[in-house]
C-alpha cells in the first residue's frame, strides 16, 4: 500500500487538490446565491395567470430535466460502485487503478466530453434565451407584479438546482479517483456556473429594469396624473348614469369593474349595494354604457380592476 | 336637481387587497335625470289579435309617456325578433338601447289569446322578465297596460300605473243643453265610459280605496248632495244631503268614513267626518273661515285641508280627535289650495297662485318643506296623484278648453292626455 501511494503520488495529490478546489467552489457559489435574494422583494399582486403558469411550466420542465440527469447520474454511479470493490478502500484502489490509463486516452475523452459538454453548454443557453423571450414577454403582458415573483421562483429554482448539483457533486466525490469522472463533473460544474452566472446577470437586470419602472409607476400613481384620471373615469360614468328614481340621497353601492387595454369593459358587479335591484342594475348598466372607459394619461396608471363607489349626494 | 350642487370628490387609494386586486377607487356623486333607451320590437301578431290591436304599440306609448323611458322608433329597427333567443344582443347595444322587449301574441281558441313577452338587458343580455298573460280580446288592451306595468317596474324598482283609471268630469254643450257626465277611462284617458250623467253639475268624484266605488257631488236635486256609486253594478245611494253645502268627499284609508265639508245655517264652512255605516257625524275644525277640501293623511289619523281663516286660503292640518289644533303648513304666496298627499306621504301636491295665474306646485313634507312649482299654464288646478306616485294628473286649459295634463312629480315630464269631447274637469287617479 504505502508503495502503492509512493508509485502513485503525484496523480493523487492532484485529484485530492482539484476536488478540494471543486468543494470550496461550490459552497461559494451557493453561499452567493442564497444571498442574492433581495430582502426588498415582495410578493405582488398578479393578476396575469397565464404568465405565470408558463413561468411555473419552464421551471418545473427544468428541474424534472434535472432531477432525471441526476438520477441517471446516480444509477451510473451506484453501477460503478457495485463493479467495483464494495469496500471503499478497494473502490479508491480501483479509482487510482483507473487513473493509471494513459495519458493520451485520458485527453483524447477529455476532449471527447469537453465537446459534449460544450453543445450542452450551448443548449442551456438556447433554454435560457427561450426564458429569456418568455421573460420579456411577460413583463409586457403582466408588468412588473408578475416578472418579480417570476424572478424569486426563478432563483428558488437556481438555488434547488444548486443543492441537487452539490449533492451529485457529493455523490461524485465519493468516488474521485476517477479522473474521467472528476474532469468530466469539473467541466460540467464550469460550464454550468458560467451558463448561471449568465442567467443572473440576466435575471438582474431585468430586476434593475423592474424596479426602475415600479419607481415610476410610484411616481405617477400619488401624483395629478393619477387624480385626473380619475376624474376622466368619474365624468365618464356619471354621465353614463341613469338614475333610477329609488337612488336618492343615503344610496351607497360599490361596483367591481374589469376592463381590459383599450378600455372595454367585461364585466361589471354591485358587491355591496343599500339599494333596490334597480339602483343595482342601474349601476352596472352605467358602466357598460360607459365602456370603452378612457385611457390613463400615463399608460402606468392602467388597472385592469377598477372600484366604483356610487353615493349621489342630492 | 342635481344642477346646483357641487360635485364631491373624493380621490380613494390604490390598494393591494388580500384578493389580489389592484383597485382604482372612483366615486361618483351624480347621475342623469335621462330616460332610459329602450326598444319594444312590434308582437308577432296573429291576424285576428293584429287587427284589434298592437301590443308593443300600446307599451311603447306608456313608456314613453311616463317621461322615463325612449322608445326607440320602428323604422330604426333593423330586425324584428319575437323571441329571447333570436336577439342579436351586439346590434340592440349598438342602436344604444339599454333593454328591450320582445313577445308574440298567439292564439289559445275562440276570443282567446295569450300575450307572451321577454324583457332582457341589453348592455349584460340578462333575462329580466319572461312571461305570458292570457286575455280576450276586449282585454288586449288591458293586458298590454300591464305588459307595461312589468316592464317599468322591473327597470325602474317601482310599480308602474299604466294599468289603472281615472275618473273626470266632461261638460258637453252649452246652455241650456248642458250634459254633465262623470266618465272612468283607462289611465291613458282611453276606453271611456259614462258612470252618470246630468243635466246639473257634478262635482269632485272620488275613488274609494278599493277603487270599486266613487263619491261625488250631484246637483241633480238643485241643491249639491254627496253620492257613494259602486262602479261595477251602478248601485248609488246618497250619502249626505243636508241643507246648505256638502261638498268634496274624501274617503278614509280604511273605507269606512268620508271626510267632507258642510255648512251651518249662517253659511260657515268646516269639515265633518261621516261614518258611512252609522251615519254619525263628528265636527272636526270649527273656524269662521272656510274650511274645505279635505285629505286624509294615511294613518287616517289628521286631516289636510284649505282654509281662509288668516286672510287667503292656505293649506293646514289636523288631528281628527276632539281638542286637535290646526297646523298651517303654507306660508308662500296667498294662495294655496286643494292639498293632496302623495302615496307615500313624502310630498303634498296643491294649487298655488303667481302672479294671477294658477299652477301645480309640491311641497317637501320630509326635509325643510321646499315649495317646487310644477307647472306653468294659466289655470292649472285639481291635481291628483298616480297611485305609484310618480306623476300628477291635473286639469289645465288649452285654447280655452279644459283638458286634462299630467307632469312627474319631480316636474321634469310634462303630457296632455289625448281629451274627448267638451271640457274636462276634476280628474282623480285610482287606487292601484
Amino acid at each position: 500500500m504505502p508503495g502503492f501511494l509512493r508509485e502513485n503520488s503525484w496523480p493523487l495529490a492532484a485529484s485530492v487538490v482539484l476536488h478540494g478546489l471543486l468543494a470550496a467552489a461550490l459552497l461559494l457559489t451557493a453561499f452567493i446565491s442564497s444571498n442574492q435574494h433581495l430582502p426588498t422583494l415582495q410578493p405582488l399582486p398578479i393578476d396575469a395567470v397565464v404568465v405565470d403558469s408558463k413561468v411555473l411550466r419552464a421551471a418545473q420542465r427544468a428541474q424534472a430535466e434535472r432531477a432525471e440527469q441526476e438520477v441517471a447520474r446516480a444509477r451510473a454511479a451506484a453501477e460503478a460502485k457495485a463493479a467495483a470493490d464494495v469496500e471503499e478502500r478497494a473502490a479508491e484502489e480501483a479509482k487510482v487503478a483507473a487513473a493509471k490509463q494513459s495519458e493520451a486516452q485520458a485527453q483524447a475523452e477529455a476532449q471527447a466530453q469537453a465537446e459534449a459538454q460544450t453543445n450542452a453548454a450551448r443548449q442551456a443557453k438556447a433554454a435560457n434565451q427561450v426564458k429569456t423571450a418568455e421573460t420579456a414577454n411577460a413583463i409586457e403582458d403582466a408588468r412588473r407584479a408578475a416578472a418579480a415573483r417570476k424572478i424569486l421562483e426563478a432563483k428558488q429554482a437556481i438555488a434547488e438546482a444548486k443543492q441537487a448539483a452539490e449533492a451529485r457533486q457529493a455523490a461524485e466525490a465519493r468516488q474521485a479517483a476517477d479522473a474521467k469522472q472528476a474532469a468530466e463533473a469539473k467541466q460540467a460544474a464550469d460550464a454550468k456556473r458560467a451558463a448561471d452566472e449568465r442567467a443572473k446577470q440576466e435575471r438582474e437586470a431585468e430586476l434593475r429594469r423592474q424596479l426602475a419602472n415600479e419607481e415610476h409607476v410610484s411616481a405617477v400613481e400619488s401624483g395629478p396624473l393619477r387624480d385626473r384620471y380619475i376624474t376622466l373615469l368619474r365624468n365618464r360614468i356619471q354621465h353614463a348614469w341613469i338614475k333610477p328614481p329609488s337612488a336618492t340621497a343615503g344610496i351607497d353601492c360599490v361596483v367591481e369593474v374589469t376592463q381590459v387595454p383599450g378600455g372595454e369593459v367585461t364585466d361589471a358587479r354591485v358587491t355591496q349595494c343599500n339599494g333596490d335591484a334597480a339602483v343595482r342594475q342601474s349601476i352596472e348598466n352605467a358602466v357598460y354604457r360607459a365602456s370603452p372607459l378612457p385611457d390613463p394619461p400615463d399608460p402606468a396608471l392602467f388597472e385592469r380592476n377598477l372600484v366604483l363607489r356610487f353615493r349621489p349626494n342630492e | 336637481m342635481n344642477r346646483q350642487l357641487a360635485v364631491v370628490a373624493l380621490i380613494g387609494l390604490v390598494m393591494f387587497c388580500p384578493r389580489t386586486w389592484a383597485e382604482l377607487v372612483v366615486e361618483v356623486t351624480h347621475g342623469q335625470d335621462d330616460a332610459i333607451p329602450i326598444a319594444i320590437v312590434p308582437f308577432n301578431s296573429p291576424e285576428e289579435a293584429a287587427a284589434s290591436f298592437d301590443v308593443a304599440q300600446l307599451v311603447s306609448d306608456d313608456l314613453t309617456r311616463s317621461g322615463r323611458f325612449k322608445t326607440m322608433a320602428r323604422n330604426d329597427m333593423i330586425d324584428q325578433p319575437h323571441v329571447g333567443t333570436n336577439i342579436g344582443f351586439d346590434d340592440w347595444r349598438r342602436l344604444n338601447n339599454d333593454y328591450i322587449v320582445v313577445g308574440q301574441v298567439q292564439v289559445q281558441g275562440a276570443d282567446r289569446f295569450n300575450i307572451v313577452f321577454e324583457l332582457y338587458n341589453v348592455l349584460n343580455r340578462q333575462r329580466l322578465l319572461g312571461y305570458q298573460i292570457s286575455a280576450n280580446k276586449a282585454g288586449l288592451r288591458l293586458a298590454s297596460h300591464q305588459v307595461a306595468d312589468m316592464v317599468f317596474q322591473k327597470i325602474l324598482g317601482v310599480r308602474g300605473a299604466f294599468a289603472t283609471r281615472i275618473a273626470y268630469i266632461s261638460v258637453l254643450g252649452h246652455l241650456p243643453d248642458k250634459t254633465y257626465q262623470l266618465i272612468v277611462a283607462d289611465a291613458d284617458g282611453m276606453n271611456p265610459r259614462v258612470v252618470m250623467d246630468s243635466k246639473e253639475p257634478l262635482m269632485s268624484p272620488a275613488w274609494s280605496p278599493d277603487g270599486q266605488s266613487l263619491a261625488y257631488v250631484s246637483f241633480e236635486e238643485r241643491l249639491p248632495t254627496v253620492y257613494v256609486q259602486i262602479l261595477k253594478t251602478g248601485e248609488r245611494r246618497r250619502v249626505s244631503a243636508r241643507a246648505g253645502v256638502n261638498q268634496a268627499p274624501a274617503w278614509s284609508p280604511d273605507g269606512k268614513m268620508l271626510a267632507l265639508t258642510l255648512s251651518t245655517r249662517d253659511g260657515n264652512l268646516d269639515i265633518y267626518t261621516l261614518d258611512l255605516a252609522t251615519h254619525a257625524l263628528t265636527r272636526i275644525t270649527d273656524d269662521p273661515g272656510i274650511d274645505t277640501e279635505p285629505q286624509w293623511s294615511n294613518d287616517g289619523q289628521s286631516l289636510y285641508f284649505t282654509s281662509d281663516r288668516a286672510g287667503g286660503p292656505q293649506i293646514y292640518r289636523i288631528g281628527i280627535h276632539p281638542g286637535d289644533k290646526p297646523r298651517r303648513l303654507t306660508f308662500q304666496g296667498a294662495y294655496n289650495a286643494r292639498p293632496r298627499l302623495s302615496p307615500d306621504e313624502s310630498q303634498l301636491a296643491f294649487v298655488t297662485q303667481e302672479d294671477g295665474a294658477y299652477h301645480i306646485a309640491t311641497m317637501d313634507l320630509r326635509g325643510r318643506g321646499d315649495v317646487q312649482v310644477l307647472t306653468h299654464g294659466r289655470f292649472d288646478v285639481s291635481p291628483s296623484y298616480a297611485p305609484n306616485g310618480a306623476v300628477i294628473l291635473y286639469a289645465s286649459r288649452d285654447r280655452g278648453r279644459g283638458v286634462l295634463a299630467l307632469v312627474s312629480a319631480d316636474g321634469r315630464v310634462q303630457e296632455r292626455l289625448v281629451s274627448s269631447e267638451g271640457e274636462v274637469q276634476e280628474p282623480a287617479w285610482s287606487p292601484f
